[in-house]
């Protein structure tokens, strides 16, 4: 009960703690149970980083959090400053041997997990140790760039616990505190915040990226009207949905569903954007759509873009109907709304997988097409001028060149990667030569853009096109899924006879992007390991219920966005509801939780101890027969009062009191007063407060 | 700088007196919403900067998992608030009766801490003037009690009011201090420090018709011999004559102590051999305890003050009582 003899005991524990090294759990001092704890604690929430990080860091971290392991044990001391200076120059060194920068998410993720396990090397005061917490908090979060998955979130959900567990026992001074304990009350803190945290998650307005992420545009989300070369070093893999789709008959394979959004016929050396027509409308190229085959119908729900592009399956011919809003073709067969589309819109489409579009003649507008601005990218230029020397391609038509073209990117020596890194950053009037004849590393919009230059350098018209490519593999209730991620751009050029061909450059680079589908995580993967030693049957419906999981999670949780927030607050009764509306909805929210605590502490403060307001009824009960009390007498007075003042009549009272007595104070004291007692005593009270009134009236 | 540090000052010293008038002076504390502040520690305002850092990497990164740990985090952190304040809460204190102690030692104070409903953790008591290290901690299960010890020294004799404390507690993040202020309304009687190293002590006076020995002379030395008698310890048994008169089939001999009832020593104000009020003080208590370790009856004498002769514990509190005291 005392501090001084719970110390005594851990002290003794401590000191029977024989020399092996590994005592068991139960003799372990608390310093090192504590420490081994948190080092557990943070093997589990790197774990799942180890499988994208550079070997040296995996071994690293291992090689850290086991040495201190073993230091814990030992209870030695930790080492001096100057050898935690030294691995974290190594650290420091290797990552930026690995990354070849210290800045952006990978070479950022590794030097966290790196310094997470130093830091356990340094937990000298309490301050150290809650950094060690807050920079856990950190890694978990850095996981959900990599996985959002239902698997991950519920490791996560794990080391959370642990960590405000480890919190939890960092404010318990006294003794050894069970785990068993300190993990209750964590998860009762977690628990009892966990509305708040719904409210929360509901009701925060959604905001577009505040800075400096990757594709930042005015829609902050995967398109948009502009697509500047080599700006983006890193691309971030927004799982946002950006729209769904449900087919009337069977759905279009995944990798012909070509989405068209803006058509970017423009570049100005540093940016593409819409070709503004330099002709007279007459000479400029129109649609001139022609579809062939079976039309497909479908339905589109369409997360709100902010564009006034709406990217529909290629080719579509009717235009979607939307109320307040008027929808056209443009002559680049793009669907241009009358204004930007800030909520969600649902309608049908009906598109041709077999189309074909554009002048079928040369015309004096599609020289738009070809032109290059001076002065950029000469050694792209040069490199086309010296293929179009070689003889076999001197005569070339645009089929033939864009063929080689595309084989020369299947062969040339390219990679198709997220971080390539920024270009043209020390010239920026050769990017396109930098990407197209040095580095080689790029996503579709190097590949894209970089196509198009060199069909322009080769005399023939080109254009990018920009929009969404795929999309999810498996359908949510029938319903297909396209994300931010699938936001793609791909080339177009033309071709005497034909008109506009689609060139996916991307495609000789990295089929699987296109082909299939990118958001395979690696959860399905690991269920499917688990799932060898069970039977087929019992596999498919375990399969089935856990795809059936993964859809409400990915519903619920990752899908939950902006449109959602809209739609919620639509429904419960707001007419255009915007983020104002939610961000005060969640202030009133969240006030009138804290009320609810208030109001919750202020009830348990008026309540009376029980004990009290059972001697205030009894009291009450007595005086009634002539007995008076104080606040402060003890039931054991009360007896003897009761005895001396009421005589043998009082006696079942007395035995009342004494009862009362023995049951607070006595050898097996009850928590709570026992209300039968507290029955029977009033109504003996009563049966003889009536009796004595009959004595007295006769 | 000399400037802000006296504002600083006078602003604290304002605080204090606030405080002051809110809390009274009682040995008991029931701790309600009224007494028990809570403030983020550091450790707190780190914990929001978390917050923020995360908040708005998944804002950045739109990551909707990040989302829910940010709130998640947030949640618990508002609970432990409520559970930072509710430790506090409904606390009982009792201070027990303070035992006097010499200036320049510990004193200890003892105060009971008793719960109510619900288990207390990581409740720490401490004087307000120190630093949160020199805390004391303990756990107060559910409907039971604890008590906790905490040592100060004070500085002066005489009679001097028990320090503010403060009850504090960082249960169960350490994101939040609650704590409040103890005004105990105890005092604590403060002997004068006793001169160290203690000088010796003045010759015995024999009342006349008594020998004139001092018991200061060696500790071998003794007044006289008597038979044993029973009960006598086997310390004062005169093992040398006892042999002796064992040898020649005799009893048993005991020293006699009821010689020393014939010393009287008496420990004088003007006999100190110092000068300085406090200097004489220090002295004189350094006597009593010397003279009550070595179980002689002894008077003190103050200016217009006297302690008649006499032994034991009560007589060695009075007499230092006197000392602590006294004033001119």
């Amino acid at each position: 009960m005392s501090s001084a003899s719970t110390a005594g005991q851990a002290a003794s524990s401590s000191s029977s703690a024989p020399t092996r090294l590994w005592p068991g759990w139960s003799h372990l001092t608390r310093d090192a149970r504590d420490t081994l704890f948190l080092l557990s604690l943070i093997g589990w929430t790197v774990l799942p980083h180890l499988f994208h990080l550079p070997l040296w860091c995996a071994v690293l971290t291992a090689a850290v959090l086991l040495t201190r392991g073993v230091l814990a044990l030992k209870g030695a001391a930790l080492p001096g400053r100057w050898s935690l200076v030294a691995v974290l120059v190594l650290t420091t060194g290797l990552t930026f041997w690995s990354y070849g920068s210290l800045l952006g998410k990978e070479p950022g993720v590794a030097m966290a997990v790196a310094l997470m396990a130093i830091k356990t090397l340094e937990l000298r005061a309490r301050r150290d140790a809650f950094v060690v917490f807050f920079l856990g908090f950190f890694l978990i979060l850095t996981q959900f760039l990599y996985s959002q998955s239902l698997l991950v979130a519920l490791a996560m959900l794990v080391s959370v616990w642990g960590l405000l567990s480890a919190l939890v026992l960092a404010s318990m001074p006294v003794g050894k505190p069970p785990l068993s304990l300190v993990m209750g009350l964590a998860g009762k803190t977690a628990l009892l915040g966990a509305p708040l945290m719904v409210v929360m998650f509901m009701l925060f307005p959604r905001i577009s990226p505040l800075w400096g992420v990757p594709q930042d545009n005015q829609s902050g989300m995967g398109l948009s009207n502009t697509m500047s070369f080599g700006s983006v070093a890193v691309l971030a893999q927004n799982e946002g949905v950006a729209m769904r789709l449900r087919f009337d008959g069977p759905p279009v394979p995944a990798q012909s569903a070509y989405f068209r959004g803006p058509v970017l016929g423009h570049f100005d050396g540093m940016e593409w954007t819409a070709q503004p027509p330099s002709f007279p409308a007459v000479l400029t190229p129109r649609a001139d759509l022609a579809v062939r085959g079976q039309a497909i119908g479908y339905e589109v729900t369409l997360e709100p873009l902010r564009l006034k592009s709406i990217p529909l399956l290629e080719a579509s011919t009717a235009a979607p109907q939307i109320d307040g809003v008027r929808v056209a073709q443009t002559d680049d067969l793009q669907w241009l709304a009358d204004q930007p589309l800030y909520s969600r819109v649902r309608f049908r489409s009906v598109a041709h997988t077999d189309f074909s579009h554009g002048p079928v003649a040369p015309l004096i507008g599609l020289q738009d097409y070809i032109d290059l601005p001076a002065g950029y990218n000469p050694r792209t230029l040069a490199w086309a001028m010296a293929m179009r020397r070689q003889p076999r391609y001197a005569e070339a038509g645009a089929d033939v060149l864009a063929a080689a073209l595309m084989e020369h990117i299947r062969t040339g020596g390219y990679s198709y990667t997220l971080t390539p890194g920024a270009y043209g950053e020390v010239d920026p009037r050769s990017a396109v030569d930098e990407f197209w004849l040095d580095r080689k590393l790029g996503f579709c919009e190097h590949f894209a853009a970089a196509f198009v230059v060199v069909m322009r350098a080769l005399d023939v018209p080109a254009r990018v096109v920009t929009g969404y490519q795929g999309f999810d593999a498996t359908p949510v209730d029938g319903f297909h899924v396209v994300r931010h991620s699938n936001a793609h751009a791909w080339a177009e050029y033309w071709r005497e006879g034909v008109g506009w061909v689609r060139a996916d450059p991307t495609t000789a680079v990295a089929p699987e992007r296109v082909l299939s589908n990118r958001r395979l995580v690696a959860a399905p993967g690991l269920m499917d390991g688990a799932m060898g030693l069970v039977g087929p049957r019992v596999l498919a419906q375990f399969r089935q219920g856990w795809e059936a999981i993964n859809n409400r999670w990915n519903q619920w949780v990752l899908d939950y966005s902006r449109g959602t927030q809209l739609d919620l607050l639509s429904r419960i009764g707001f007419g255009q509801p915007d983020w104002e509306d939610l961000a005060w909805l969640m202030v009133a929210a969240c006030g009138v939780l804290s009320l609810a605590a208030t109001g919750w502490a202020w009830w348990e403060r008026q309540r009376i101890d029980p004990w009290k307001r059972q001697m205030t009824q009894l009291r009450a009960a007595v005086l009634r027969l002539g007995v008076p009390s104080a606040d402060h007498d003890s039931p054991r007075t009360l007896a003897q009062r009761v005895r001396t003042q009421l005589g043998d009549a009082g006696e079942p009272l007395a035995r009342g009191f004494d009862a009362i007595d023995a049951a607070r104070y006595g050898r097996h004291a009850q928590t709570r007063p026992d209300p039968q007692l507290t029955r029977e005593f009033t109504a003996h009270a009563r049966r003889l407060a009536q009796a004595r009134s009959v004595v007295r009236a006769r | 700088m000399k400037g802000t540090a006296a504002v600083r000052a006078r602003i604290a010293r304002r605080i204090d007196a606030w405080l002051q008038q809110r809390s009274p002076r009682s040995d008991s504390l029931l701790l309600t919403h009224r007494n028990v502040y809570i403030l983020p520690t550091t450790a707190g305002l780190l914990f929001c900067l978390t917050l923020v850092v995360l908040l708005v990497a998944s804002i950045n990164y739109q990551l909707n998992l990040g989302y829910l740990l940010t709130f998640l985090l947030a949640g618990s952190g508002v609970v432990s608030m409520h559970m930072t304040h509710n430790t506090l809460r409904g606390l009982t204190l009792q201070l027990r009766p303070v035992h006097a102690a010499f200036a320049g030692d510990t004193a200890v104070l003892e105060a009971v801490l008793s719960a109510g409903r619900g288990d207390r953790y990581g409740v720490a008591l401490r004087l307000q003037s120190a630093d949160a290290s020199s805390a004391s901690h303990t756990d107060v299960p559910a409907q039971g009690q604890a008590v906790l010890q905490i040592g100060f020294v004070p500085a002066a004799r005489g009679r001097h009011a028990l320090p503010t404390l403060c009850v504090q507690t960082h249960f169960p993040m350490g994101l939040f201090r609650a704590w409040a202020v103890w005004h105990p309304a105890m005092s604590v009687l403060v002997y004068p420090q006793p001169e160290r190293p203690a000088s010796a002590l003045p010759a015995a006076l024999g009342v006349p018709g008594g020998p004139l020995r001092s018991r200061t002379a060696g500790a071998d030395e003794f007044d006289g011999v008597r038979p044993y008698r029973r009960g006598d310890a086997p310390k004062a048994i005169a093992w040398k004559q006892a042999a002796k008169t064992l040898a020649s089939g005799g009893d048993l001999i005991s020293r006699d102590h009821s010689a020393h009832t014939q010393q009287q020593l008496w420990l004088s104000w003007h006999d100190c051999g110092i000068s300085g009020a406090e200097a004489r003080l220090s002295r004189l208590a350094a006597w009593i305890v010397e003279a009550d370790r070595r179980d002689v009856a002894w008077g003190l004498s103050l200016p217009a003050e006297e302690l008649p002769m006499g032994q034991g514990d009560q007589h060695r509190q009075q007499g230092l009582e006197r000392l602590a005291l006294w004033s001119a």
